[in-house]
């Protein structure tokens, strides 16, 4: 029906030019710059470590980094999937009043903080190199975790923009969502990371003192998929020689499931959005 | 059909709203009740309209009859209830002028992201970004951001990136009631322009005159349907033949 048809190369040059320019107008006119966007997780990562570090630091080796690789993974999660929804906002007019694949504007969500992501992950080399971490080829595979990030969020953030316009609530309730979820990450605590997936289940049931909600928490905490993206990350990155690197098997599905988060987003997306327009 | 622009048949369109808005989740899920009454808008009642080759058609009537619903729905943002849509060509819309104009961004990057959403190539929009700030006449501020260009200047390089788009349909919706007399002036002459060179357009105004004066037919719409209509001979009669020295009279 009706309009311009985008071609792959097109929309690709939509998501870059997009995605790049909100990059750039983020920062431009303010005196911080760049530094705007590590404030936010540098904060957050020196109250973390100067008021819980003392408690845990003794059982994490290299617990600032361990700390701070969690954080900016986390804030990219947080980041994209508030983006996806803002975005929407920020886009009024595009959306109201131009034909074009609101699809595209999520693309560019993720590319322009998949940008500050990278700009993040090359501090934390420098971090890394000041503590004397030594990296081995294996963090070369740290880009597939920053792209099974990105799918997972994009694919959440999609969910959340589906119905953004039509509930207004929708940001608020993500925002505390956030909150408890980050509590259920590991980032400023030890994962469990030597257990296997067969032996935590079975063991579920199993354990002395079965507290239902506890023990529901705990595998929550254990299995959802940010904890282990942000835990094979710090398999890569920080402990390949006592943790174990991730394996291929493990990676590839891994990939395939945030890959099917994105799928679910964009089905949705999809669906909702020849409906946008009259939600404003 | 190849002389056929734009055919569309048996277009419905409504908005079934709560008679008191839900627009928060926890309405939806807790006071349900309190918003159970529904009502219907009829956008668009079963409209068929079928737009030749080289022809300009104007959209007339109150507001909230239906017309830029029409036109949102030929250009694909609004998916219609009920009917069928054809376009033959390549389609271009106007609802708003400068629409993904940023006013931080400088000039050649407004008109590059509008002619990336327009469906433009790189290549193409790098080889008119020239020409379009010198049509605009906005040369002295290029290399400030929007922000700092009078209204005017705004209007003008959102117009000037507009009329550069290479479509074969336009659809503009009200987008020349903004501007001085001279602004509307560049925009109804290059209209005319666009006209003589064969494409097709579909015009929404609130000002019969302005139809007037660029279109073939006319349509008055009201209430979802087309209600009306003044055909070419009619316009031809009542057109006068400076047309555009009278746009100034009248403003």
């Amino acid at each position: 029906m009706a309009t311009h048809r985008f071609t792959f190369s097109q929309s690709l040059q939509v998501v870059l030019a997009i995605g790049w320019a909100d990059f750039v107008l983020k920062y431009r006119g303010s005196i911080l710059g760049y530094f705007w966007s590590l404030i936010g997780p540098l904060v957050r990562f020196l109250v973390i470590l100067l008021i819980f570090g003392p408690y845990v630091s003794s059982s994490i080796p290299l617990y600032p980094l361990y700390l701070f690789l969690g954080i900016i993974i986390w804030e990219h999660f947080t980041v994209t999937t508030n983006g996806c929804m803002g975005m929407l906002f920020e886009k009024e007019g595009i959306v109201q009043r131009h034909p074009f694949p609101h699809f595209l504007l999520i693309l560019a969500v993720g590319w322009t903080n998949l940008i500050i992501f990278a700009t993040h992950l090359v501090i934390f080399a420098l971090f890394a190199w000041y503590f004397q971490a030594h990296f081995t080829l294996n963090a070369l595979l740290l880009p597939l975790i920053l792209v099974q990030m990105t799918f997972i969020a994009l694919g959440v953030g999609m969910v959340l923009a589906s119905y953004c316009l039509k509930y207004r609530d929708v940001c608020h309730l993500w925002g505390i969502a956030i909150q408890i979820l980050f509590w259920l990450t590991p980032i400023m605590y030890p994962y469990r990371a030597q257990e296997t997936a067969t032996k935590s289940i079975v063991s579920f049931f199993q354990q002395p003192g079965f507290h239902p909600l506890r023990q529901y928490l705990d595998l929550f905490i254990h299995f959802q998929p940010i904890s282990i993206i942000i835990n094979d990350a710090r398999r890569l990155a920080l402990y390949p020689g006592s943790s174990g690197v991730p394996t291929l098997l493990h990676l590839t599905g891994l990939t395939l499931i945030c890959i099917m988060f994105f799928l679910l987003g964009k089905w949705l997306f999809d669906r909702r959005s020849p409906y946008f327009a009259q939600e404003y | 059909m190849p002389d056929i622009a734009i055919d569309c048949r048996n277009l419905v369109k409504f908005f079934r709203k709560q008679k008191i808005p839900i627009r928060l989740l926890q309405d939806r899920i807790l006071r349900h009740r309190l918003h159970g009454e529904r009502i219907q808008i009829d956008a668009l009642r079963g409209l068929s309209l079928t737009v030749h080759q080289g022809e300009w058609i104007g959209l007339f009537g109150p507001n909230g009859s239906g017309k830029s619903t029409l036109l949102k729905v030929l250009a694909g943002i609004i998916k219609p209830d009920y009917g069928t849509v054809q376009i033959n060509g390549r389609l271009s819309c106007f609802f708003e002028l400068g629409v993904g104009f940023h006013s931080e961004r400088r000039a050649d990057e407004n008109i590059y992201l509008h002619g990336l959403l327009q469906g433009m190539r790189r290549r193409e929009i790098l080889q008119m970004t020239d020409h379009i700030i010198d049509v605009a006449g906005v040369r002295s501020h290029c290399n400030l951001p929007l922000k700092c260009y009078s209204t005017g200047m705004r209007f003008r390089l959102a117009f000037a990136a507009a009329s550069q788009v290479d479509a074969d349909i336009f659809l503009f919706d009200e987008i020349l009631a903004v501007g001085d007399t001279q602004f509307q002036l560049q925009c109804w002459e290059h209209l005319a322009s666009l006209k003589r060179s064969g494409k097709t357009g579909l015009l929404v105004s609130h000002n019969l005159n302005d139809l007037k004066k660029t279109c073939d037919r006319i349509l008055f719409i009201d209430h979802g349907q087309i209600t009306g209509s003044l055909e070419e001979e009619a316009l031809k009669a009542e057109r006068s033949p400076d047309a555009v020295p009278e746009v100034i009279g009248r403003i």
